[in-house]
């Protein structure tokens, strides 16, 4: 599904040159669920900005589902992206001034489902999340873990062939950390690709592989399964 | 989507209500203060559509020539309509007009004045005015026929139904009434008419408009629709001297189109008018929308960071920048029309108010396709000039900055643009302050001018002293009235004159004297008066003697002024004695008068005779002098007793002369009031701005704030260090408004021979204010921010 070759991004400053990604090479394939690690400043959360085409390379290839897209303009990142890409965040990232509800629309919303479907895909992906009791509440009114819990329902209701989770538990307490990796399980074992970035080894235990990397390189692989 | 976008739109209205208020309350004023200008803007440009035949209708006026000067004048002489309508291809219909009369109509017992015109009965077509009763094809075919206006007529019958009734004129004629029409309306050049009498009436009482060389009554034609108005322009401009050689003035015509707002004529050319006024006005309209829009721009902007979590999570979500831009542009335009709904508010509230001090009678009317369209147009217009700037702004964040929860880099363009909104905003209002400041003082100053006279204590009676070619009773017993009225004690003096207060409606360039240069054509004003004016006016003499009071005859000897003294000889007091010659006659200086103000208040004194006209032929006003501290309502009760004595019917009507004064600054109030109620607007709006930029800017120095408090920065510091970024923003505007305002300000005194001059702190006081307003804003935020909670602050990174 991703086949990344020599792929390069560097920060510039007037002064300074900051190499974030090294000639990184890797592959996921479809169906897994993989981990990336690594200590702060080595390159992750640049990797995952690019593997989900929020930001451009400076060089390298980039094949997903088959297509090269590290040339892609913003247009057609965002494009590529809203159909394939679901995103978690470790601060979740709700919009305040929306409800459960319509956080969870947004994503259909810009891909152009039509209203009558939104309402099913909606409410099938929060009673699948058991926050259907919740779906008219703003989300200052909820835990973190049942905030985490709408972001996944976001990420997820666009049926997205791989999702990106960007320290989804970091913000939370073991016990609502473990519900939302069980979730990001389940959601793998259904066949979604999982890409996850995380400093937790036991969340990282969750996945089939992980990857860890040091100064934009990966370093070593382990293969948990 | 768009459903979505109204949902954000109005949870985020409501989430932060001080915001949106101040936000949408800036604009709503904004558009309010506009839309009244606006509804006086349109009063005036549609000054006149009530007549239907407007764009053939024109108005005959006289280039006359004196010294190399060319003056226009309405005026004309009394056959000139009859005579080109006849000899001249193309006028299709004309009409003489008098000027404004003010006639006593009576039905009985009850007796009202009314303003009103003698007209030909061809001024009932051109003007095609509105019958409800008679026959306007027939009407004021009769000497004897009068025209009512439904309400005068209301008044006077307490019906419209009064077709063959009769009404006494003037206290002398019976007039049948033949027929009534509509009020003409108020923005109309004859909205003042009650009445309608046949101008032969007039004529034949006035031998002296039958001469070509004498103008003295107005001239309005018709030209056919398919006339050739140049070649009427090309004989119309010869046409007097066919008919008399001496006559000098040559006719040109005015456009009905140009009646109220083009009139001003310089050295025989048209040359603007009041469009000046009306073109400020809307500039100044277009600014305030400007200053509301900016306002909009600037908390919008300000408050941006705190809705850059959404636009990131909408762009990771897929919309595309141009998607966000629509989104905050429908934001501000939906925005912009809940303005507009309050300005509605706003502006019906404040209408009633505005037309008393214009004097109008604007009204909303959200009928008229003309202003639900410009209503919905400057919605949208606000709407997208307001939200264009946060639009792109937001548009263009990068999500993945925002969503990792750094700090956006401070956009110095946008800092940049937003102090410079600020520094427009506050240029403008400080420009409004000084140009008040100025104009308050060029009417004080001119208020304050010696007068030459004293003008308290004395009223003008002017109705009933003559009536049309003869002398009235009040003229024919002045002596007698005179001495009832001192003796009641309550009067100084009375004296007869032939104008009110302040004004010298006569002139004649026909006198010389000994060192006058015979080449050189002056005209001198005259003044007709009984011999207690004088005292009674409290002039006072600077040399000779004032006109005997014992009755002796004065008609040889006359007063001058001291600039016509200074015309006859270096020292005024030397001009007594001195021999002027009129015509045939000869008058002897008897006295010098200082110099009193007349005609043009904000001019310098005109040469001015004054003649003894003990028995009151040429008199129209009774001028009375109380005694100083008297009870005005007892005083005027008792001059009523007595004059209505000698003038039963007639009501009693008088002027306090100082209240005729503050009059005559009406035009210049009205401008310096407007002004300063625009600098209140524009420095309020401005401050909302303001306001709002503060509290942007405590919210984003929060952390240098926090840190430097932990490191011991004191409060009052800290409100220093916020504040003081704004003072100089608030300076530099000073230094842009200073030199514009100068010039605005310079430009427009120089329209004023006796004028203020403007000096420094007319402009250091506006910029104190500011400055003042501008602290008192900013430091609210500042200490708001600087006595928080440090560590709280901090946490917030």
């Amino acid at each position: 599904m991703i086949k990344i070759k020599d792929l390069e991004k560097i920060y510039r400053t007037e002064e300074i040159e900051t190499i974030a990604l090294n000639k990184l090479s890797m592959e996921v394939k479809e169906g897994e669920f993989v981990a990336v690690m690594g200590p702060s400043g080595c390159g992750k959360s640049t990797l995952l900005n690019i593997l989900g085409l929020l930001d451009d390379s400076d060089g390298g290839s980039f094949v997903f589902n088959g297509i090269e897209v590290a040339n892609f303009n913003e247009r057609k990142r965002a494009e590529m992206r809203k159909h394939n890409i679901g995103f978690v965040f470790q601060s979740f990232n709700l919009i305040d001034e929306l409800t459960v509800y319509e956080n969870v629309e947004l994503p259909l919303i810009y891909t152009g489902v039509k209203t009558a479907d939104r309402k099913a895909k909606v409410e099938a992906v929060l009673d699948k999340m058991k926050i259907m009791h919740r779906r008219n509440h703003y989300p200052q009114q909820l835990s973190g873990g049942q905030q985490q819990r709408v972001a996944v329902a976001r990420a997820v209701v666009n049926n997205p062939k791989l999702i990106l989770a960007d320290e989804p538990t970091g913000n939370l307490d073991s016990s609502n950390g473990n519900e939302v990796m069980e979730l990001l399980t389940d959601l793998n074992e259904q066949g979604t690709t999982i890409i996850m970035v995380t400093h937790s080894e036991h969340d990282a235990r969750f996945s089939h592989r992980i990857i860890r990397m040091l100064d934009g390189q990966t370093v070593t692989e382990n293969i948990l399964v | 989507m768009l459903k979505n976008y109204f949902k954000t739109a109005i949870r985020n209205l409501w989430r932060n209500k001080t915001f949106s208020l101040l936000n949408i309350a800036g604009l709503a004023i904004g558009i309010a203060c506009a839309a009244i200008i606006f509804l006086w803007v349109e009063d005036e440009v549609t000054y006149n559509n009530y007549f239907t035949n407007k764009d053939n209708l024109y108005q005959v006026y006289e280039n006359q020539t004196y010294d190399n000067q060319t003056f226009t004048f309405a005026a004309t002489p009394g056959l000139l309509a009859g005579a080109i309508k006849e000899e001249i291809p193309g006028i299709k219909k004309s009409t003489r007009t008098s000027w404004q009369n003010r006639k006593l109509l009576t039905v009985g017992e009850k007796g009202i004045y009314g303003n009103g015109l003698y007209v030909d009965p061809f001024f009932i077509s051109m003007f095609n005015l509105e019958f409800i009763k008679g026959n306007k094809t027939r009407s004021l075919d009769q000497l004897h026929s009068i025209i009512l206006t439904q309400s005068i007529a209301e008044r006077i019958f307490n019906t419209t139904d009064v077709v063959g009734k009769t009404v006494t004129f003037d206290n002398k004629n019976e007039y049948i009434v033949d027929g009534v029409i509509k009020d003409i309306p108020q923005n109309t050049n004859f909205g003042f008419v009650e009445w309608l009498v046949n101008f032969e009436v007039y004529f034949k009482e006035n031998e002296w408009l039958k001469s070509w060389g004498n103008n003295g009554i107005q001239t309005y034609v018709q030209l056919d629709e398919k006339a050739d108005k140049k070649a009427i322009d090309k004989k119309l401009y010869g046409f007097i001297q066919t008919k008399s050689k001496e006559a000098t003035a040559s006719p040109i015509l005015l456009s009905a189109n140009d009646w109220h707002l083009r009139n001003n004529f310089v050295q025989g050319k048209q040359s603007g008018g009041r469009i000046e006024q009306v073109r400020l006005f809307s500039i100044i309209a277009w600014i305030i929308l400007l200053i509301a829009c900016i306002n909009f721009m600037n908390l919008a902007t300000a408050r941006s960071e705190k809705r850059a979590k959404e636009v990131s999570v909408r762009k990771v979500m897929g919309a595309g920048s141009r998607m966000l831009i629509f989104q905050f542009l429908m934001e501000a335009i939906f925005m912009a029309f809940i303005a507009v709904l309050l300005a509605i508010g706003i502006t019906a509230l404040a209408l009633p108010s505005f037309n008393k001090l214009i004097e109008k009678d604007l009204a909303l009317n959200l009928l008229s396709p003309l202003h639900y369209i410009s209503l919905l147009i400057i919605g949208l217009v606000c709407g997208l000039i307001a939200g264009s700037y946060p639009a792109f702004y937001l548009g263009s964040f990068n999500p993945i900055t925002v969503l990792k929860g750094l700090k956006l880099k401070t956009a110095g363009g946008a800092a940049f643009t937003r102090k410079g909104l600020v520094v427009t905003q506050f240029a403008i209002s400080v420009m409004f302050i000084i140009c008040t400041i100025i104009i308050y003082f060029q009417v004080l100053h001119t208020k304050n001018r010696e007068l030459g006279m004293n003008k308290n204590n004395l009223i003008n009676i002017s109705q009933q002293l003559i009536t049309m070619k003869q002398v009235g009773n009040m003229g024919l017993h002045f002596k007698t009235i005179k001495n009832e009225l001192l003796a009641t004690g309550a009067v100084q003096n009375a004296a007869l004159s032939n104008d009110p207060a302040f004004q010298v409606g006569s002139n004649s360039s026909d006198f010389s004297w000994k060192s006058k240069n015979p080449a050189k054509e002056v005209l001198i004003s005259m003044e007709w008066v009984t011999p207690e004016y004088i005292n009674t006016m409290g002039m006072q003499l600077l040399a000779g003697r004032d006109f005997y009071q014992d009755g002796s005859v004065d008609s040889n000897n006359v007063l001058i002024n001291e600039t016509f003294a200074k015309l006859i000889s270096k020292n005024p007091a030397d001009a007594v004695g001195q021999i002027i010659d009129r015509d045939d006659s000869k008058l002897t200086v008897a006295g010098v008068v200082k110099d009193i103000v007349f005609n043009n208040v904000y001019g310098s004194a005109a040469p001015l005779i004054i003649f003894d006209d003990s028995k009151a032929k040429n008199t129209a006003v009774l001028t009375i002098r109380f005694k100083p501290g008297s009870d005005y309502q007892s005083a005027l009760a008792i001059v009523k007793t007595v004059i209505s004595k000698y003038n039963p019917e007639y009501p009693f009507e008088y002027k306090f002369v100082d209240d005729s004064f503050e009059k005559l600054f009406k035009g210049e109030s009205l401008i310096g009031t407007l002004v300063s109620l625009f600098a209140g607007l524009a420095i309020f709006i401005s401050c909302l701005g303001l306001f709002g930029l503060a509290a942007y800017t405590a919210e984003r120095r929060i952390k240098e704030i926090g840190i430097r408090k932990v490191l011991g920065a004191s409060v009052s510091g800290i409100a220093t260090l916020l504040s003081k970024d704004f003072l100089w923003l608030v300076i530099i505007s000073c230094v842009i408004a200073f030199p514009l305002a100068w010039y605005s300000m310079h430009t427009w005194l120089q329209r004023y021979e006796y004028r203020v001059s403007i000096s420094w702190w007319m402009f250091a006081v506006p910029a104190l204010i500011a400055l003042l307003i501008a602290v008192l804003t900013v430091s609210f935020q500042a200490i708001k921010a600087a006595v928080a909670n440090p560590v709280k602050s901090l946490r917030t990174e």
